[in-house]
């Protein structure tokens, strides 16, 4: 279903070799979430492709710094997610930042999907919701991710998240009627 | 079970919109990441710092505070290191740079108690990356036997 690789370590023999600077252990950590890291950054954005591919190096950098830090508290996927996450904040404040300064719009390409496959009018909506609307729900629906981990990777509450998701679904659905 | 049932086809809808993650081709990436991530693994985990005169070992990555208390220093934090009360201020006498810098969180605290100076940290947020030098503002609770 995916591109990506059959993952030939265990999560625990993984986040091992990742520890201990291991360059297989590295590889196999990038093919086996690179993909889906990607992905996640590029929803959240919202923004064009070069954006996305600029979070996902400076995610996997602060990634190698943060990894001796892991404490095994959560799946590598959901830490992962939470340092993109702080990544793509950090370029929204930027761009925002940016555009004020420009007293221009926000540097904002609504443009998400290129999968021809994928269902446009459904895409459209998605892409008209705000960034955290638009990361949580794909966090829920495509990543699986319970709401536990979600707390953990936006920094929320269970509740906030829970609040967060509703108002979302209903973002969502209010923007596929239009 | 009515929610329930859709909020399945939502997820289902949600999925299907969804395009599969496409394998990312850069290698540059993925050699800058293991590249970093051997270096980061050479990097000793224990660092030599010295507090209030003592030297003891911290561990990378770890606060100031932990460090002092683990090595029995009883060092003052009232509000359980939530940057709230500044009771676990300490002047950094030597290797600032050795710091993580200052989030606004601590900065806010600092100004509040109006201790805002390039040397002063709160131990309780300023976590180790090398050796440092540091002295605590407020007197210790008193000695800690060693656990």
């Amino acid at each position: 279903m995916t591109a990506v690789e059959v993952p030939r370590l265990s999560e625990s023999d993984l986040i091992a070799g990742l520890k201990a600077g291991d360059e297989d252990a590295a590889h196999e950590f990038f093919d086996r979430y690179a993909a889906r890291i990607r992905r996640f950054i590029a929803h959240s954005l919202g923004a064009s492709a070069a954006d996305a591919d600029d979070v996902l190096q400076e995610t996997f950098i602060a990634l190698a710094e943060a990894l001796p830090f892991f404490r095994g508290d959560s799946s590598l996927f959901t830490f992962a997610c939470a340092i993109a996450h702080r990544k793509v904040l950090s370029l929204i404040r930027t761009n925002a930042r940016r555009a004020r300064l420009m007293r221009s719009a926000p540097i904002a390409d609504q443009s998400i999907s290129t999968d021809p496959r994928a269902d446009r009018e459904f895409n459209r909506a998605l892409a008209d919701l705000k960034p955290e609307h638009r990361e949580v729900l794909l966090l829920k629906y495509v990543e699986e991710i319970g709401v536990t981990e979600i707390a953990q990777i936006l920094r929320l509450g269970e509740h906030a998240v829970e609040s967060r998701l509703a108002r979302a679904r209903k973002a969502l659905r209010r923007s596929l009627k239009e | 079970m009515d929610t329930e049932r859709t909020e399945l086809e939502f997820a289902a809808r949600l999925k299907s919109a969804i395009e599969t993650p496409r394998a990312v081709d850069d290698h540059a990436v993925r050699e800058a990441f293991t590249a970093r991530l051997k270096r980061v693994a050479a990097r000793p985990d224990v660092v030599p710092i010295e507090f209030d005169g003592r030297k003891i070992d911290a561990r990378r990555g770890g606060t100031l505070l932990g460090a002092a208390m683990k090595n029995g220093i009883r060092l003052m934090h009232v509000c359980g290191a939530r940057t709230l009360c500044g009771t676990c201020r300490v002047v950094v006498e030597s290797g600032e740079d050795n710091l993580t810098p200052m989030r606004a969180t601590e900065k806010f605290s600092l100004r509040w108690h109006l201790s805002m100076s390039p040397r002063t940290r709160l131990a309780c947020q300023a976590r180790v990356n090398g050796p440092v030098e540091a002295e605590s503002v407020f007197p210790l609770c008193g000695d800690l036997p060693n656990r």
